[in-house]
């Protein structure tokens, strides 16, 4: 085999399983819900076409809306917070002196801990009469939070829980760190910069490119990573207040056999993903404008 | 002054390692709590009589040592074939034409994309076509194209830094792809390989909806669905919950220490993120 | 190396997809969801069963939690290939019936030697019916009741509840009941656990002379604005709002009423026959069943699952002959023991293999004696999508977070647009 094969024709194999893998358990089953968004379905008669029935059905009802609504909130909040942790996590704990290996293995380890068991521990965490994160705050004379048993705070739980995933950030701003020529700061030593100075000088500005990048592939896992919690948590309570668009999605499907409008609701969903993206892009590209 | 700044820096150090590990201690101290006893008012650190017997019980509750083993399985055959899959995709990918290479990475970069419900209805219909449903095959499935994007692109980046003369010469003088990808470039890329055998690890072992999908006979059944089970015989008993929760959680804790040295120790596989 | 490996590989291939059973007996599949203790009774059924028909190997595949056994289903029958059969409950089958997933089992039964409709308390069949076929078979006839801790009622000193108590006779044992035993002003034994949705609710507002939906047969609204049900509702509430009786929101996330219970500190829980089999692992105290409060006519609420059989079924007459079995006295009693089920076979209800006062609850007579005021929700392919958005409404009054009333119209408006999509005719 080795001999009749061109070196390129090798190399065209070895990406024959992954592309074509992708193609059959990913990209087919993946095209087909898109198609049902455009249909009547409930997985027992054949898909009926029914144009943008679908569509009009999911701006009318309310429970989309609140569930768009906390979706949005829950990535304006929870990105930004998730960035600014990663990145500050990253500073502090960038160094090489003793035993910051074992700091850095901390923080990460939370981040691959799988996430049924780790929405069970937080569960048991937030129990607001029983659960230790209570029992601190009362240290504080801070009392009874209802956490997950209270619209106004559920969503605030969920964000906070999301802020002990950040581990591939918290890396990918090490690299970042890292890359910074160490040259850079020192001029700004000989200049007098306080360290201050010094980070929104140099640091920020050239970190600011991975923060970016970060933040788009982090709208994608951060809003995934709202299905698990809100499925063990609270399924989507109370009042809705966690009701997640993946959670939206699965209940449309799954709960009320209404595919057509599931599959109509992932595209909108990611629709919005693209617009907030677009937005930020637009944004960063303005700043350059005016530098 | 200096010993002072370096001293705090070591404290806040610590404290941040205690807030990121705390969740796990308070999960593993309420799991030797004994069960059906009126929880405290305040926080028990480690209960003075601690009921191992809990981990016990429940693996009399449940079969879970079945589903432990079947957990096992899926890892022990799911992580050798994406190391597989994803280090010759990512290896052909970094030897190919700029041009297929952009178009590589924009097919990986969308893929990455694709939310893990969209495939849920469909994917059913694909293995039972397949007639792969009902078997461990059906879990495994996903490994024979890379597991994930991620993973094909964490072998890219790390191909592409090595520099292309390296690939160049062994191929002038006679080595086949296959050659230089084992010869070459696998190890060179050590560092990945362990990250994405963690990564894998973690993706198979926690994969609690695959399992209800497209497995029927309840023998093949993996530990998320036993924590389900657990979860469903009674919601609020948090001694019984967490030391299920502490069973999924510990073998990863494990791998992640015992190969964490190589993770994180000199950002080695961080530095795969670079594509500079 | 990589070699042996890819060869391992492929004997592990060969072993899973050869591993499979080749004899030539006809395969029957049977999805089933519940926890371990019935599971065990359904395995006990197949093995009975397989022993009397042993050209006929039934697979049975279970799942424990509903919402996975539905996704499962969703996915089964999308693909083409559902189960043979189903345990499906009556307010869900209309979804699957009505788009030609299941196969009418009128004419079966008909036919049957071994079951007829006439052997089954007539409720349980009628609520599988629709359009005039009979859809599936029932395997039961569960109802809400109420279960007590007979220890807790001794030690507050009050009379057990009687076969025809009132609500405010209800309230008075709950009341006393509610204690903060230690003393610290944290209330920690509770009277009475419920889930706060509209199933639970309902026979609340039949008892009341209130209706749910404005037109059982073709219902378009709900009704729960109406001066009666309201007043249900309004009752319903105030157990927790302002009786206090029922933990809080916070009380229940922290120990829900049914881990309470379990633990000895919740006096009355309202469950289906459902809970028995996991009552049955308590050692600490007594316990018994009760029939339901009532207002002005006693009014319970039926809980019935069916055997349903696919459409696409290749071995319809060997599926028929295990659901025959599953429901005939015979069948019924295998899976009696286990406590899950009220039986629908009025023989095997009526039998002491259901009724033994050896076994808890004592007074299993009570699934029994409500089932002539059984009550049932309408048959509408949208009816889980109503339940669940008025049991939010219904949840955020329970919880104090809005008032009765306007649970009552945010829940009637909000579930509007499911009555308009109901696609089940009658």
């Amino acid at each position: 085999m080795h001999s009749r094969l061109s070196y390129k024709a090798q190399l065209r194999i070895f990406l024959l399983p992954y592309v074509v893998g992708s193609l059959i358990l990913v990209i087919i089953p993946a095209l087909a819900t898109v198609g049902v968004a455009f249909t009547e379905y409930n997985a027992i008669q054949p898909p009926q076409w029914a144009g943008l029935a679908n569509f009009v059905k999911l701006f009318n009802s309310p429970l989309a809306r609140i569930s768009l609504r906390s979706t949005v909130i829950f990535l304006l909040v929870a990105i930004p917070l998730r960035m600014t942790g990663a990145l500050l996590l990253a500073l502090l704990l960038q160094s090489r002196r003793r035993f910051f290996t074992f700091h850095r293995a901390a923080v990460y380890l939370p981040t691959i801990i799988p996430e049924v068991a780790y929405a069970i521990i937080w569960l048991w965490i937030f129990n607001p009469l029983y659960g230790p994160l209570n029992w601190f705050l009362g240290l504080f004379g801070v009392n009874d939070i209802a956490w997950l048993t209270d619209p106004a705070t559920a969503q605030a739980a969920i964000i906070f829980m999301s802020l002990f995933t950040i581990g591939e950030g918290f890396i990918v701003m090490l690299v970042g760190l890292q890359n910074i020529p160490l040259a850079y700061y020192e001029s700004a030593e000989v200049d007098g910069a306080t360290n201050w100075q010094a980070f929104w000088r140099i640091t920020f500005p050239l970190i600011l490119p991975w923060i970016l990048l970060l933040s788009f592939r982090d709208l994608i896992i951060a809003m995934q990573g709202t299905f698990t919690p809100a499925f063990v948590m609270t399924y989507g309570g109370p009042n809705y207040a966690t009701t997640y668009a993946p959670l939206l999605i699965y209940e449309l499907a799954f709960d009320f056999f209404d595919f057509g409008m599931a599959a109509a609701a992932l595209i909108v969903i990611y629709l919005v993903l693209v617009m907030l993206i677009a937005g930020v892009l637009n944004i960063v590209s303005g700043w350059g404008d005016n530098a | 002054m200096r010993n002072i700044r370096i001293g705090t820096h070591h404290a806040v150090a610590i404290a941040i390692t205690v807030l990121f590990l705390l969740p796990l201690f308070w999960a593993a101290g309420t799991s030797l709590r004994t069960v059906g006893a009126p929880p405290p008012n305040t926080v028990t650190w480690w209960p003075r009589d601690a009921q191992w017997g809990n981990y016990g019980f429940i693996f009399e509750l449940v079969p879970m040592a079945r589903y432990l083993r079947n957990s096992l399985l899926v890892v022990a055959l799911a992580v050798p074939i994406t190391l597989l899959t994803a280090s010759l995709a990512g290896f052909a990918m970094s030897q190919l034409s700029n041009k297929a290479q952009r178009r590589l990475l924009i097919f990986s970069v969308l893929l990455l994309m694709i939310p893990g419900a969209s495939v849920w209805l469909f994917r059913f219909q694909i293995l039972s076509w397949l007639g792969l449903l009902d078997t461990i095959w059906a879990l495994v499935a996903p490994a024979f194209a890379a597991s994930s994007p991620l993973f094909v692109l964490l072998y890219y980046w790390n191909f592409r830094r090595v520099p292309q003369e390296t690939f160049e010469a062994a191929r002038l003088d006679g080595a086949s792809a296959v050659m230089s990808w084992r010869r070459i470039a696998l190890p060179l890329a050590r560092g990945t390989t362990i990250g994405v055998v963690i990564l894998t690890f973690v993706l198979y072992w926690s994969d609690f909806v695959s399992p209800v999908l497209y497995i029927f006979d309840t023998a093949w059944y993996t530990l998320p669905v036993g924590l389900q089970i657990l979860k469903q015989f009674d919601a609020t008993n948090w001694p019984l919950l967490m030391a299920g929760a502490v069973i999924m959680t510990v073998p990863v804790i494990v791998l992640f220490i015992v190969l964490q040295r190589f993770f994180l120790s000199d950002f080695s596989v961080a530095n795969l993120f670079d594509r500079g | 190396m990589r070699n042996k490996f890819l060869l391992v590989l492929l004997v592990l291939a060969l072993g899973v997809l050869v591993g499979c059973d080749s004899a030539e007996k006809t395969p029957v599949s049977f999805m089933v969801f519940g926890d371990s203790a019935e599971l065990a009774a359904y395995e006990a059924l197949v093995t009975e069963f397989e022993n009397q028909h042993p050209a006929i190997e039934v697979a049975l595949q279970h799942i424990p939690d509903q919402g996975d056994y539905r996704r499962r289903l969703a996915a089964a029958f999308s693909s083409g290939e559902p189960p043979d059969i189903m345990l499906l409950n009556y307010r869900r089958f209309g979804t699957f019936a009505d788009q030609g997933g299941l196969e009418p089992l009128s004419d079966y039964m008909a036919a049957s030697e071994v079951i007829a409709e006439s052997d089954f308390f007539p409720i349980t069949i009628d609520s599988f019916k629709w359009q005039g076929d009979l859809w599936c078979i029932p395997q039961n006839i569960s109802s809400l009741v109420v279960y007590y801790n007979r220890d807790l009622f001794d030690a507050a000193n009050i009379p057990y509840p009687s076969s025809n108590w009132s609500w405010d006779a209800f309230l008075d044992a709950a009341r006393a009941l509610t204690q903060d035993t230690d003393g610290d002003g944290v209330v920690d034994q509770y009277g009475v656990g419920i889930e706060p949705n509209l199933f639970r609710l309902a026979p609340f507002i039949w008892q009341n002379g209130g209706r749910l939906v404005d037109n059982e047969s073709n219902p378009t609204q709900l009704t729960l604005d109406e001066p009666v049900s309201l007043d249900a509702l309004q009752w319903f509430v105030d157990l927790q709002v302002v009786e206090g009786v029922v933990p809080d929101a916070a009380a229940e996330s922290a120990e829900t009423s049914q881990s309470r219970f379990l633990n000895g500190t919740l006096g009355m829980i309202f469950n289906s026959r459902r809970g028995v089999p996991t009552y049955r692992t308590i050692d600490s105290f007594t316990w018994d069943v009760a029939p339901l409060p009532f207002s002005r006519r006693p009014a319970g609420i039926l809980h019935s699952d069916g055997y349903c059989m696919a459409a696409a079924t290749e071995n319809k007459d060997a599926a028929w002959t295990f659901i025959e079995f599953a429901n005939s006295a015979e069948g019924q009693s295998i899976v009696a023991p286990s406590g899950r089920t009220v039986p629908s076979l009025r023989s095997v209800a009526e039998s002491p293999l259901f009724l033994d006062p050896a076994q808890p609850p004592a007074n299993s007579r009570v699934f029994i004696d409500s089932i002539p005021s059984l009550g049932r929700v309408p048959i509408m392919s949208t009816w889980i999508a109503i339940e669940e958005t008025a049991g939010n409404e219904i949840e955020r009054a329970f919880y104090g977070q809005i008032s009765a009333e306007e649970a009552a119209r945010t829940a009637i408006s909000r579930t509007q647009t499911y009555f308009d999509q109901n696609s089940l005719q009658p």
